[in-house]
């Protein structure tokens, strides 16, 4: 059981990181964005479950699935927000030239 | 933009109130006099507070699609969670980020909300803003049209059965 939570932990950082190369490597805010959610679908889930695991049956895992499930929804709503936001002050989406 | 005109019954402000309360418990995992007596206080008014806003009624059938078509939506995020993570880490960056404007063909208030949420959660595509059934949608690769379609049409099935109300 141990094994298999370092494995989900180590997986999730996986994510984490690259999620963090994306908002450095990506040109504007839109596509930043994208990055930033794939933090919370893939590295923070993993992550999290891997912490359950490793806590092992008994609240302290109820508490963690809660969070999960609040991620899950809360998340959606403030890259919506965020984005709904950039797009209503003008700012252009960034566009690849045709070459 | 909240009216408050809404009648709410007393049944169910105590039946809220005693959902809170077995929630509390379980967190708090204390039985002492003290914890019991304050989670009390606090179910009932949070319970009384989030009186106003109780427009939603809940149907079992719409649920228990809604919770089949869970596991297939987290299938598709992994999948676009790896297709992203193959993009940003590829040398070129073959990104083609767009505005694409969406008209849903679902009649549903809730249908949208459902559809407006699986498409931010899904990783590459963002709902950018929502009027009625107009989305418009901010894109990170061409092959993400093919999965709003098919999300669309996954949830188009869910509420096939609903009165439309949009």
């Amino acid at each position: 059981m141990q094994i298999l939570s370092v494995i989900f932990i180590s997986v999730g950082l996986f994510f984490l990181i690259v999620a963090a190369i994306g908002v450095i490597r990506l040109p504007d805010v839109f596509s930043r964005s994208h990055a930033v959610s794939l933090t919370d679908s893939l590295g923070a889930f993993l992550m999290l479950v891997g912490i359950a695991l490793h806590e092992g049956l008994g609240t302290n895992m109820l508490k963690i699935l809660i969070v999960l499930a609040l991620l899950y929804i809360l998340n959606p709503v403030i890259a919506h927000a965020t984005i709904r936001a950039a797009l209503r002050s003008g700012l252009k989406p960034w566009e690849k030239e045709n070459s | 933009m909240a009216t408050r005109s809404r009648p709410v019954s007393s049944e169910f402000l105590f039946f809220k109130a005693m959902a809170l309360f077995v929630f509390w418990i379980f967190l708090s995992a204390s039985f002492e006099w003290v914890h019991l007596g304050l989670g009390l206080i606090f179910s009932f008014v949070v319970a009384w507070l989030n009186s106003g806003h109780s427009p939603f009624v809940p149907k079992f059938r719409l649920w228990l699609r809604v919770l089949l078509y869970l596991p297939w939506l987290f299938y598709k995020i992994v999948q676009s969670s790896l297709n992203l993570s193959k993009l940003i880490l590829h040398p070129e960056l073959p990104i083609t980020p767009q505005l694409i404007p969406v008209k849903s063909k679902l009649r549903h208030h809730a249908a949208v909300v459902l559809f407006g949420n699986s498409i931010t959660l899904t990783p590459g595509t963002i709902t950018a803003e929502v009027d009625g059934n107009n989305l418009i949608i901010h894109s990170m690769d061409k092959s993400d049209d093919a999965a709003i379609k098919e999300i669309e049409s996954k949830i188009a099935d869910i509420f096939k059965d609903e009165e439309p109300d949009l």
